[in-house]
Protein backbone atom coordinates (compact mmCIF):
# COMPACT_ATOMS: atom_id res chain seq x y z
CA UNK A 1 0.00 0.00 0.00
CA UNK A 2 3.05 2.26 1.17
CA UNK A 3 4.72 1.61 -2.67
CA UNK A 4 1.26 2.84 -4.58
CA UNK A 5 0.96 5.92 -2.29
CA UNK A 6 4.46 7.01 -2.86
CA UNK A 7 4.58 6.74 -7.08
CA UNK A 8 2.43 9.28 -7.31
CA UNK A 9 4.68 11.69 -5.29
CA UNK A 10 7.45 10.16 -6.91
CA UNK A 11 6.47 10.71 -10.66
CA UNK A 12 5.25 13.97 -9.63
CA UNK A 13 9.01 15.12 -8.39
CA UNK A 14 10.52 13.42 -11.21
CA UNK A 15 8.23 15.48 -13.69
CA UNK A 16 8.83 18.88 -11.89
CA UNK A 17 12.67 18.15 -11.99
CA UNK A 18 12.58 17.54 -15.62
CA UNK A 19 10.45 20.48 -16.42
CA UNK A 20 12.87 22.89 -14.73
CA UNK A 21 16.21 21.28 -15.95
CA UNK A 22 15.08 21.35 -19.73
CA UNK A 23 14.88 24.61 -20.33
CA UNK A 24 17.99 25.42 -18.55
CA UNK A 25 20.38 22.25 -20.32
CA UNK A 26 19.29 23.90 -23.55
CA UNK A 27 20.65 27.22 -22.91
CA UNK A 28 23.51 25.57 -21.14
CA UNK A 29 24.54 23.42 -24.09
CA UNK A 30 24.12 26.50 -26.26
CA UNK A 31 25.99 28.79 -23.76
CA UNK A 32 29.05 26.34 -23.74
CA UNK A 33 28.96 25.38 -27.34
CA UNK A 34 28.37 28.57 -28.89
CA UNK A 35 30.63 30.28 -26.35
CA UNK A 36 33.28 27.11 -27.70
CA UNK A 37 32.56 28.03 -31.40
CA UNK A 38 32.80 32.11 -30.43
CA UNK A 39 36.44 31.40 -29.25
CA UNK A 40 37.39 29.44 -32.02
CA UNK A 41 36.43 32.18 -34.69
CA UNK A 42 38.62 34.40 -32.72
CA UNK A 43 41.34 32.25 -33.00
CA UNK A 44 41.00 31.57 -36.57
CA UNK A 45 39.51 34.93 -37.23
CA UNK A 46 36.59 33.44 -39.70
CA UNK A 47 32.65 33.99 -38.31
CA UNK A 48 30.84 30.40 -39.06
CA UNK A 49 31.69 28.74 -35.72
CA UNK A 50 29.90 30.18 -33.57
CA UNK A 51 26.28 29.08 -35.33
CA UNK A 52 27.63 26.27 -35.78
CA UNK A 53 28.43 25.75 -32.16
CA UNK A 54 25.53 27.11 -31.08
CA UNK A 55 22.93 24.50 -33.19
CA UNK A 56 25.44 21.92 -32.07
CA UNK A 57 24.91 22.65 -28.53
CA UNK A 58 21.57 22.68 -28.97
CA UNK A 59 21.41 19.70 -30.18
CA UNK A 60 23.18 18.02 -28.33
CA UNK A 61 21.66 18.75 -24.67
CA UNK A 62 18.68 18.17 -26.45
CA UNK A 63 20.00 14.51 -26.58
CA UNK A 64 21.10 14.78 -23.32
CA UNK A 65 18.04 15.61 -22.08
CA UNK A 66 16.11 12.81 -23.98
CA UNK A 67 18.39 10.28 -22.92
CA UNK A 68 18.22 11.39 -19.46
CA UNK A 69 14.27 12.30 -18.65
CA UNK A 70 12.88 9.55 -21.15
CA UNK A 71 14.26 6.40 -20.41
CA UNK B 1 0.59 59.46 -9.62
CA UNK B 2 0.97 63.05 -9.04
CA UNK B 3 4.92 62.95 -10.16
CA UNK B 4 4.39 60.66 -12.99
CA UNK B 5 1.46 63.03 -14.86
CA UNK B 6 3.27 66.40 -14.23
CA UNK B 7 6.27 66.04 -16.57
CA UNK B 8 3.97 65.15 -19.29
CA UNK B 9 4.14 67.98 -21.73
CA UNK B 10 0.97 69.27 -23.11
CA UNK B 11 -0.29 67.37 -26.44
CA UNK B 12 1.36 63.81 -26.50
CA UNK B 13 0.38 60.78 -24.76
CA UNK B 14 3.74 59.48 -22.86
CA UNK B 15 4.07 55.87 -21.46
CA UNK B 16 5.67 55.86 -18.24
CA UNK B 17 9.93 55.00 -18.54
CA UNK B 18 11.44 52.31 -16.42
CA UNK B 19 13.26 55.38 -14.81
CA UNK B 20 10.80 56.99 -13.25
CA UNK B 21 9.23 53.88 -11.88
CA UNK B 22 12.17 52.62 -10.21
CA UNK B 23 14.65 55.16 -9.67
CA UNK B 24 13.29 56.35 -5.88
CA UNK B 25 14.67 59.30 -4.74
CA UNK B 26 15.53 58.82 -0.59
CA UNK B 27 13.15 59.38 1.62
CA UNK B 28 14.80 61.35 4.46
CA UNK B 29 17.13 63.89 2.59
CA UNK B 30 20.46 63.33 4.01
CA UNK B 31 20.42 59.61 4.36
CA UNK B 32 21.34 58.40 0.49
CA UNK B 33 20.24 54.48 1.09
CA UNK B 34 17.40 54.78 2.59
CA UNK B 35 14.71 54.69 -0.30
CA UNK B 36 11.42 53.31 -0.69
CA UNK B 37 12.26 49.77 -1.18
CA UNK B 38 14.64 49.50 1.38
CA UNK B 39 11.89 51.06 3.91
CA UNK B 40 9.38 48.38 2.36
CA UNK B 41 11.80 45.24 2.60
CA UNK B 42 12.20 46.22 6.52
CA UNK B 43 8.48 47.01 7.29
CA UNK B 44 7.69 43.09 5.15
CA UNK B 45 10.56 41.16 7.21
CA UNK B 46 9.07 43.00 10.84
CA UNK B 47 5.40 42.17 9.42
CA UNK B 48 6.44 38.76 8.83
CA UNK B 49 8.48 37.73 11.92
CA UNK B 50 5.75 39.76 14.02
CA UNK B 51 3.12 37.36 12.46
CA UNK B 52 5.01 34.45 12.82
CA UNK B 53 5.61 35.30 16.49
CA UNK B 54 2.06 36.10 17.68
CA UNK B 55 0.78 32.54 16.11
CA UNK B 56 3.93 30.23 17.25
CA UNK B 57 5.10 31.96 20.42
CA UNK B 58 2.63 29.45 22.32
CA UNK B 59 1.21 26.56 20.61
CA UNK B 60 -1.75 25.20 21.19
CA UNK B 61 -3.14 21.77 20.60
CA UNK B 62 -6.15 22.98 19.10
CA UNK B 63 -5.62 26.41 17.49
CA UNK B 64 -7.54 28.95 17.94
CA UNK B 65 -6.98 32.81 16.47
CA UNK B 66 -3.65 34.00 14.85
CA UNK B 67 -2.13 30.56 14.95
CA UNK B 68 -5.17 29.05 13.32
CA UNK B 69 -5.05 31.26 10.48
CA UNK B 70 -1.03 31.01 10.04
CA UNK B 71 -1.34 27.39 10.57
CA UNK B 72 -3.01 26.79 7.07
CA UNK B 73 -0.38 28.74 5.65
CA UNK B 74 2.13 26.55 7.24
CA UNK B 75 -0.07 23.66 6.19
CA UNK B 76 0.41 24.81 2.59
CA UNK B 77 3.84 24.91 2.77
CA UNK B 78 4.30 21.93 4.60
CA UNK B 79 2.22 19.61 1.65
CA UNK B 80 3.21 21.65 -1.61
CA UNK B 81 6.27 22.83 -1.23
CA UNK B 82 8.33 20.62 1.14
CA UNK B 83 6.94 17.67 1.58
CA UNK B 84 7.10 16.42 -2.51
CA UNK B 85 11.01 17.21 -3.00
CA UNK B 86 12.25 17.06 1.01
CA UNK B 87 10.78 13.93 2.43
CA UNK B 88 11.35 12.68 4.99
CA UNK B 89 13.42 15.71 5.66
CA UNK B 90 10.68 17.96 5.57
CA UNK B 91 10.66 18.85 8.92
CA UNK B 92 14.17 20.30 8.97
CA UNK B 93 13.68 22.80 6.54
CA UNK B 94 10.38 23.69 7.29
CA UNK B 95 11.87 27.24 8.79
CA UNK B 96 13.89 28.25 6.38
CA UNK B 97 10.55 27.40 3.72
CA UNK B 98 7.94 29.08 5.32
CA UNK B 99 9.82 32.39 5.36
CA UNK B 100 11.17 32.36 1.94
CA UNK B 101 7.56 31.88 0.99
CA UNK B 102 6.34 34.48 3.21
CA UNK B 103 8.61 37.01 2.67
CA UNK B 104 8.36 36.80 -0.91
CA UNK B 105 4.56 36.96 -0.82
CA UNK B 106 4.32 39.91 1.36
CA UNK B 107 7.30 41.57 -0.95
CA UNK B 108 4.94 40.73 -4.20
CA UNK B 109 1.63 41.78 -2.73
CA UNK B 110 3.34 45.32 -1.49
CA UNK B 111 2.77 45.87 -5.25
CA UNK B 112 -0.74 46.35 -5.47
CA UNK B 113 -1.77 47.80 -2.28
CA UNK B 114 -3.32 51.24 -1.92
CA UNK B 115 -0.68 54.23 -1.16
CA UNK B 116 2.90 51.35 -1.16
CA UNK B 117 1.98 50.24 -4.71
CA UNK B 118 6.24 49.13 -5.24
CA UNK B 119 6.97 45.49 -5.53
CA UNK B 120 10.12 44.87 -3.81
CA UNK B 121 11.22 41.88 -5.90
CA UNK B 122 11.80 44.23 -8.62
CA UNK B 123 14.90 45.73 -7.74
CA UNK B 124 17.36 42.83 -8.81
CA UNK B 125 18.98 42.99 -5.67
CA UNK B 126 16.46 41.65 -3.52
CA UNK B 127 15.98 38.23 -5.17
CA UNK B 128 19.61 37.67 -5.79
CA UNK B 129 20.56 37.74 -2.15
CA UNK B 130 17.61 34.97 -1.38
CA UNK B 131 19.00 32.84 -4.52
CA UNK B 132 22.58 33.53 -4.08
CA UNK B 133 22.08 32.26 -0.21
CA UNK B 134 19.68 29.11 -1.30
CA UNK B 135 22.96 28.56 -3.80
CA UNK B 136 25.67 28.48 -0.98
CA UNK B 137 23.28 26.34 0.69
CA UNK B 138 22.67 23.79 -1.96
CA UNK B 139 26.39 23.61 -2.41
CA UNK B 140 27.12 23.51 1.14
CA UNK B 141 24.51 20.83 1.36
CA UNK B 142 25.80 18.68 -1.37
CA UNK B 143 29.31 18.36 -0.36
CA UNK B 144 28.31 17.61 3.23
CA UNK B 145 26.07 14.73 2.18
CA UNK B 146 27.50 13.49 -1.18
CA UNK B 147 31.22 14.35 -0.25
CA UNK B 148 33.22 17.03 -2.02
CA UNK B 149 33.87 14.25 -5.07
CA UNK B 150 30.94 12.67 -5.19
CA UNK B 151 28.90 15.75 -5.20
CA UNK B 152 30.05 16.80 -8.20
CA UNK B 153 30.58 13.30 -10.35
CA UNK B 154 26.91 12.56 -8.87
CA UNK B 155 26.14 15.87 -10.80
CA UNK B 156 27.92 15.43 -14.03
CA UNK B 157 27.74 12.35 -14.65
CA UNK B 158 24.04 10.45 -14.24
CA UNK B 159 23.93 6.95 -14.63
CA UNK B 160 22.72 5.46 -17.57
CA UNK B 161 24.66 6.63 -20.42
CA UNK B 162 26.95 5.66 -22.95
CA UNK B 163 30.56 6.00 -22.03
CA UNK B 164 31.83 8.48 -24.54
CA UNK B 165 29.07 10.83 -24.39
CA UNK B 166 29.87 11.49 -20.38
CA UNK B 167 32.76 14.17 -22.16
CA UNK B 168 30.65 15.83 -24.15
CA UNK B 169 26.89 16.40 -21.73
CA UNK B 170 29.45 16.73 -18.50
CA UNK B 171 30.19 20.52 -19.28
CA UNK B 172 26.47 21.13 -19.91
CA UNK B 173 25.24 19.53 -16.71
CA UNK B 174 27.72 21.40 -15.01
CA UNK B 175 26.95 24.79 -16.28
CA UNK B 176 22.96 24.04 -16.01
CA UNK B 177 22.87 23.36 -11.96
CA UNK B 178 25.53 25.68 -11.21
CA UNK B 179 25.47 28.72 -13.14
CA UNK B 180 22.12 28.58 -14.80
CA UNK B 181 19.80 27.66 -11.78
CA UNK B 182 20.66 30.34 -9.14
CA UNK B 183 20.33 32.63 -12.34
CA UNK B 184 17.34 31.83 -13.37
CA UNK B 185 16.02 31.58 -10.02
CA UNK B 186 16.53 35.24 -9.07
CA UNK B 187 15.45 36.45 -12.59
CA UNK B 188 12.40 34.72 -12.89
CA UNK B 189 10.64 36.64 -9.85
CA UNK B 190 12.47 39.84 -10.65
CA UNK B 191 11.34 39.38 -14.36
CA UNK B 192 7.89 39.12 -13.22
CA UNK B 193 7.32 41.65 -10.93
CA UNK B 194 9.22 44.16 -13.31
CA UNK B 195 7.12 43.37 -16.12
CA UNK B 196 4.12 43.42 -13.80
CA UNK B 197 5.00 47.08 -12.24
CA UNK B 198 5.11 48.23 -15.55
CA UNK B 199 2.25 47.45 -16.82
CA UNK B 200 0.15 48.36 -14.03
CA UNK B 201 1.84 51.74 -14.52
CA UNK B 202 1.29 51.71 -18.10
CA UNK B 203 -2.64 51.15 -17.84
CA UNK B 204 -3.22 53.70 -14.98
CA UNK B 205 -1.47 56.05 -16.94
CA UNK B 206 -3.62 55.61 -20.05
CA UNK B 207 -7.08 55.76 -17.53
CA UNK B 208 -5.75 59.04 -15.92
CA UNK B 209 -4.22 60.36 -19.40
CA UNK B 210 -7.35 60.12 -21.34
CA UNK B 211 -10.26 60.74 -18.42
CA UNK B 212 -8.50 63.68 -16.42
CA UNK B 213 -5.62 65.03 -17.97
CA UNK B 214 -6.90 65.81 -21.25
CA UNK B 215 -10.47 64.58 -21.43
CA UNK B 216 -11.50 64.54 -25.00
CA UNK B 217 -14.70 62.78 -26.51
CA UNK B 218 -13.14 60.59 -28.26
CA UNK B 219 -10.03 59.50 -25.71
CA UNK B 220 -12.72 58.82 -23.06
CA UNK B 221 -13.57 55.80 -24.60
CA UNK B 222 -9.68 54.88 -24.51
CA UNK B 223 -9.61 55.80 -20.75
CA UNK B 224 -12.12 54.18 -19.75
CA UNK B 225 -10.67 50.78 -20.89
CA UNK B 226 -7.42 51.95 -19.39
CA UNK B 227 -9.16 52.44 -16.38
CA UNK B 228 -10.99 48.32 -16.66
CA UNK B 229 -8.05 47.03 -17.81
CA UNK B 230 -6.57 48.33 -14.53
CA UNK B 231 -8.64 46.20 -12.92
CA UNK B 232 -8.63 43.37 -14.55
CA UNK B 233 -4.76 43.26 -14.52
CA UNK B 234 -4.37 44.45 -10.87
CA UNK B 235 -6.50 40.77 -10.05
CA UNK B 236 -4.45 38.51 -12.53
CA UNK B 237 -1.52 40.56 -11.07
CA UNK B 238 -2.29 39.45 -6.99
CA UNK B 239 -2.47 35.54 -8.83
CA UNK B 240 0.50 36.38 -10.40
CA UNK B 241 2.35 37.40 -7.45
CA UNK B 242 1.11 34.35 -5.47
CA UNK B 243 2.11 32.39 -7.82
CA UNK B 244 6.10 33.66 -7.93
CA UNK B 245 5.96 33.62 -4.37
CA UNK B 246 5.24 29.40 -4.15
CA UNK B 247 7.86 28.84 -7.36
CA UNK B 248 10.46 30.68 -5.84
CA UNK B 249 9.77 28.02 -2.43
CA UNK B 250 9.45 25.26 -4.62
CA UNK B 251 12.49 25.79 -6.62
CA UNK B 252 14.56 26.49 -3.45
CA UNK B 253 13.24 23.14 -1.48
CA UNK B 254 13.88 21.40 -4.94
CA UNK B 255 17.19 22.47 -5.47
CA UNK B 256 18.15 21.71 -1.52
CA UNK B 257 16.29 18.07 -2.36
CA UNK B 258 18.66 17.74 -5.16
CA UNK B 259 21.63 17.75 -2.99
CA UNK B 260 20.41 15.85 -0.23
CA UNK B 261 19.64 12.74 -1.99
CA UNK B 262 21.59 12.19 -4.94
CA UNK B 263 19.99 12.25 -8.35
CA UNK B 264 19.11 9.24 -9.69
CA UNK C 1 8.58 55.76 -53.38
CA UNK C 2 7.53 57.47 -50.20
CA UNK C 3 7.70 55.88 -46.84
CA UNK C 4 4.41 54.24 -45.30
CA UNK C 5 5.51 53.17 -42.46
CA UNK C 6 8.47 52.55 -40.31
CA UNK C 7 9.67 50.60 -37.14
CA UNK C 8 12.03 52.39 -35.02
CA UNK C 9 14.33 50.55 -32.36
CA UNK C 10 15.60 46.82 -31.75
CA UNK C 11 13.71 44.99 -34.40
CA UNK C 12 15.27 42.00 -33.28
CA UNK C 13 13.24 42.30 -29.92
CA UNK C 14 9.73 42.07 -32.63
CA UNK C 15 11.35 39.05 -34.26
CA UNK C 16 12.05 37.51 -30.82
CA UNK C 17 8.16 38.10 -29.96
CA UNK C 18 7.04 36.92 -33.09
CA UNK C 19 9.40 33.59 -33.16
CA UNK C 20 7.77 32.89 -29.79
CA UNK C 21 4.27 32.49 -31.21
CA UNK C 22 4.56 29.09 -32.49
CA UNK C 23 6.40 27.03 -30.13
CA UNK C 24 4.20 28.85 -27.35
CA UNK C 25 0.90 27.02 -29.13
CA UNK C 26 3.06 24.16 -29.68
CA UNK C 27 3.94 23.63 -26.36
CA UNK C 28 0.07 24.64 -25.31
CA UNK C 29 -0.80 21.50 -27.78
CA UNK C 30 1.88 19.25 -26.51
CA UNK C 31 0.67 19.13 -22.96
CA UNK C 32 -2.94 19.54 -23.29
CA UNK C 33 -3.09 16.42 -25.01
CA UNK C 34 -1.26 14.83 -22.73
CA UNK C 35 -3.08 15.28 -19.97
CA UNK C 36 -6.28 14.42 -21.88
CA UNK C 37 -4.61 11.39 -22.33
CA UNK C 38 -3.26 10.58 -18.96
CA UNK C 39 -6.94 11.30 -17.91
CA UNK C 40 -8.41 8.83 -20.33
CA UNK C 41 -5.83 6.14 -19.67
CA UNK C 42 -3.76 6.91 -15.80
CA UNK C 43 -2.27 3.24 -15.87
CA UNK C 44 0.11 5.06 -19.41
CA UNK C 45 1.30 7.62 -17.36
CA UNK C 46 4.88 6.59 -17.89
CA UNK C 47 4.88 6.41 -21.63
CA UNK C 48 2.94 9.38 -22.19
CA UNK C 49 5.36 11.04 -19.77
CA UNK C 50 8.25 10.27 -22.06
CA UNK C 51 6.39 11.18 -25.10
CA UNK C 52 5.24 14.88 -24.10
CA UNK C 53 9.18 15.62 -22.76
CA UNK C 54 10.53 14.59 -25.73
CA UNK C 55 7.73 16.85 -28.02
CA UNK C 56 8.44 19.59 -25.01
CA UNK C 57 12.23 19.36 -25.80
CA UNK C 58 11.89 19.92 -29.56
CA UNK C 59 9.39 22.88 -29.40
CA UNK C 60 11.32 24.10 -26.57
CA UNK C 61 14.59 24.12 -28.99
CA UNK C 62 12.85 26.41 -31.64
CA UNK C 63 12.05 29.10 -28.91
CA UNK C 64 15.60 29.09 -27.77
CA UNK C 65 16.73 29.73 -31.47
CA UNK C 66 14.73 32.63 -32.04
CA UNK C 67 16.06 33.88 -28.64
CA UNK C 68 19.69 34.03 -29.98
CA UNK C 69 18.97 34.10 -33.49
CA UNK C 70 20.19 38.07 -33.73
CA UNK C 71 23.27 36.91 -32.75
CA UNK C 72 23.92 34.20 -35.11
CA UNK C 73 23.11 36.07 -38.21
CA UNK C 74 24.83 39.53 -37.12
CA UNK C 75 28.25 38.74 -38.44
CA UNK C 76 26.96 36.09 -40.50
Amino acid sequence: MSAQERRPEEDGRDFADAMWSIPSYLLAGMAIYGGAGWLLDRWLDMSAFFPIGTVLGLVLAGYLAYRKFSR
Amino acid sequence: MITLTAPAPGGEFQAPTPNELFDLPPIIAGVEWFTKPVLLAALSAILVIGLTWAAFSKPKLVPRGMQNVVEYGYMFVRDQVARPFLGKDADRFMGLLVTLFFLVLVWNLAGVVPFVQFPVASHIAFPAVLAISIYLLKIYLGIKHQGAGGYFKNMMFPPGLPKPIYVLLSPIEFLSNMIIAPFTHAVRLFANMFAGHMLLAFFSMVGFWFLFEKLTPLGAGVGVVGVIMTIVFTGFEIFIQFLQAFLFAMLASMYIGGSLHAEH
Amino acid sequence: MSVLAEVSGNVTAIGYGLAAIGPGIGVGIIFGQGVQAIARQPEAYGLIRQNMLLGFVLTEALALIGLVAPFLFANL
